[in-house]
């Protein structure tokens, strides 16, 4: 005799479950679709199951069920959890918010000695008074940094070419770790640099101070000089003895790279992939040019659509994901930001991809000049004559002032996914963005028309091809799990 | 010349078929008339759009049924999903 009743005795009547939120999109090419519940946890089912699932025509030995009612799509009387989890899981993804501004971005000179074609912002001048930043203003700066509540606060040198001053560089870590002694906040600095000009002296400083160093490659010798051009044409050989000392007297992982993905690069993705694994990284970031400041003006941008750039990206992540099935741990970031936020609760806080955006309120930047902007966009569309993102300066307003301003609130406001045209009712809104600059910038208002939107096709484009990989290849979710749960 | 599309309303809700218009935006423009019982859709290709009318006629028609589809899961669940983002901010002390 069992000592258990039957499993009917546990299972509810027949299509008395409920429907709990959810979106869902057609997959390319399929007959299944996916289905996000309400904090972006997602299924893929056959697209007559969807019909049935919403017709309530669902029972418990349907291959599905288990699976949506375990994944908060549906929920039977007396499944009061499904609820406090979906709030729990809300509550999470939105908790970065409570904490404000993180980065804070200080641009401490404007002069390069790169003159690249797709840069908005850099000047070949030796006026340091006319594009430097002063101390007066860098310690205007300082003391908003420090208004902010977050408890971890980062301060990136942004330029031109951060290290043409570096003495005011020093300057700020010096009068922020000092700052910090009473604040006890988690402080973290980074440089910006090409690394052209990192001196021995200037590296081992950044030793001592524990800080990080962004550099920049764009790929193989010929194709990183021919996009940053500087007298020499030696930028390649720069960089490649800038990382080695950098390294060698900073620490190994206390260097990374960013990329600049120019017209030339697009038929060059394999070269680039395996120039970053010759220098000994292991993640690239295949990002697209911005549309601002020169990129327009030169028509750089133009020259390559959200399409041809997701031609490039998805051939890359091709090659990148074959390298991991050989045993190459080798990771790609923008697909990583977006996995993090399909695969776990947590919002990795990139200002792209934030709802609402992060323009202001994860990030700020504190300009050569001080005046403040709500991004690194938004002063490179300030560049261009538009200076609707300009929130404020140093000099002139208080914090209030800069955090309230009315272009910074009406931007967030009206760009806030869950009520735009579109979003609202995608499926892949819980891992997308607002970004209210770059709709601005291209359609003059912080909406534009998300259809006719690149920023829109490209998130798709990238969210589809991830979908795809994981659906066709368990392998290849595997993989995506541990780029999103490091250890 | 317009292509005429007429939906009956007690299949399609006229929300359904302006979400599934908008779309389509970049590529067909709609023009949306109520009658009695019925929607009228006044249908015409965005000028330099590639593919072939029929194609896009068909996916414009696939969408009217994924948009409806989309209503009746927004109404059915939009008291839980109040419910849920009442409770995750239940404690944040932003409530009027």
């Amino acid at each position: 005799m069992s000592k258990f009743f039957p499993l009917i005795h546990y299972q509810s009547t027949p299509a008395s479950y409920e429907l709990l939120p959810f979106r869902f999109e057609q997959l390319d090419g399929s007959h299944d679709v996916v289905l996000t519940n309400a904090v972006g946890e997602f299924v893929f089912i056959p697209r007559m199951t969807l019909n049935d699932l919403v017709d309530h025509q669902l029972t418990q030995e349907d291959d599905f069920y288990a699976m949506l009612r375990s994944g908060h799509f549906i929920r039977e009387p007396g499944d009061y959890a499904s609820v406090e989890l979906l709030a729990l899981k809300t509550r999470t993804k939105y908790q970065h918010l409570r904490n404000f501004t993180n980065l804070h971005l200080f641009v401490v000179t404007l002069r390069c000695d790169h003159s690249c074609q797709y840069c908005q912002v850099s000047r070949q001048s030796e006026d340091k008074a006319a594009f430097d930043m002063s101390k007066e203003t860098a310690d205007k700066a300082l003391d908003l940094v420090f208004r902010s509540p977050n408890q971890a606060l980062k301060i990136e040198f942004q330029g031109g070419e951060p290290l043409l001053n570096f003495g005011l560089i020093r300057h700020v870590v010096e009068t922020a770790e000092e700052q910090n002694k009473t604040e006890s906040r988690d402080l973290q600095f980074v440089i910006a640099t090409t690394l052209s000009l990192a001196t021995d002296e200037m590296l081992e400083y950044c030793r001592d101070h524990k800080i990080y160093l962004s550099s920049s490659l764009d790929g193989p010798e010929d194709l990183h000089n021919k996009n940053r051009p500087r007298p020499g044409r030696d930028s390649y050989a720069k960089f490649s003895d800038g990382l080695k000392r950098a390294r060698d007297i900073v620490g190994y992982d206390s260097v990374s790279a960013l990329m600049t993905t120019s017209p030339a690069s697009m038929t060059r993705v394999k070269d680039i992939i395996s120039e970053y694994l010759k220098f000994g990284f292991n993640s690239i970031f295949l990002r697209h040019l911005s549309p601002y400041g020169f990129a327009v003006k030169t028509k750089s941008y133009q020259a390559y659509s959200a399409e041809r750039w997701l031609e490039f990206y998805r051939e890359g992540m091709d090659y990148i994901l074959s390298l991991n099935k050989q045993g190459i741990r080798f990771v790609e970031h923008y697909s990583t930001i977006l996995l993090t936020k399909m695969l776990t609760s947590r919002d990795p806080g990139f200002i792209d991809l934030m709802n609402p955006s992060g323009a202001g309120i994860a990030a700020v930047v504190f300009n050569y000049d001080g005046d403040v902007y709500a991004s690194d966009e938004s002063r490179m569309l300030h560049e261009m004559g538009d200076s609707t993102f300009r929130i404020g300066n140093v000099h002139q307003n208080s914090y209030e002032e800069i955090y309230t301003s009315e272009n910074l609130l009406t931007a967030l406001e009206e760009s806030f996914t869950l009520s735009v045209p579109m979003c609202s009712d995608c499926a892949f809104e819980p891992w997308c963005g607002a970004d209210p600059v770059f709709h601005h910038a291209m359609f003059g208002d912080a909406l534009g028309r998300k259809p006719e939107s690149e920023f829109c096709k490209r998130t798709m484009g990238v969210v589809r091809y991830l979908l795809d990989a994981m659906r066709k290849d368990p392998k290849t979710k595997e993989i995506f799990m541990r780029w999103v749960n490091k250890c | 010349m317009a292509y005429s599309l007429t939906l009956e309303q007690s299949a399609y809700s006229i929300e359904a078929v302006q979400k599934a218009s908008y779309r389509f935006i970049d590529r067909l423009t709609v023009l949306i008339t109520p009658t009695a019982g019925q929607i009228v859709c006044e249908i015409e290709s965005v000028a330099n759009t590639n593919k072939p009318f029929d194609e896009m006629l068909a996916d414009f028609k696939r969408e009217l049924l994924d948009q409806q589809l989309r209503s009746q899961i927004k109404a059915e669940t939009e008291p839980v999903r109040n419910l849920i983002l009442a409770l995750a901010f239940s404690r944040s002390r932003l409530q009027g």
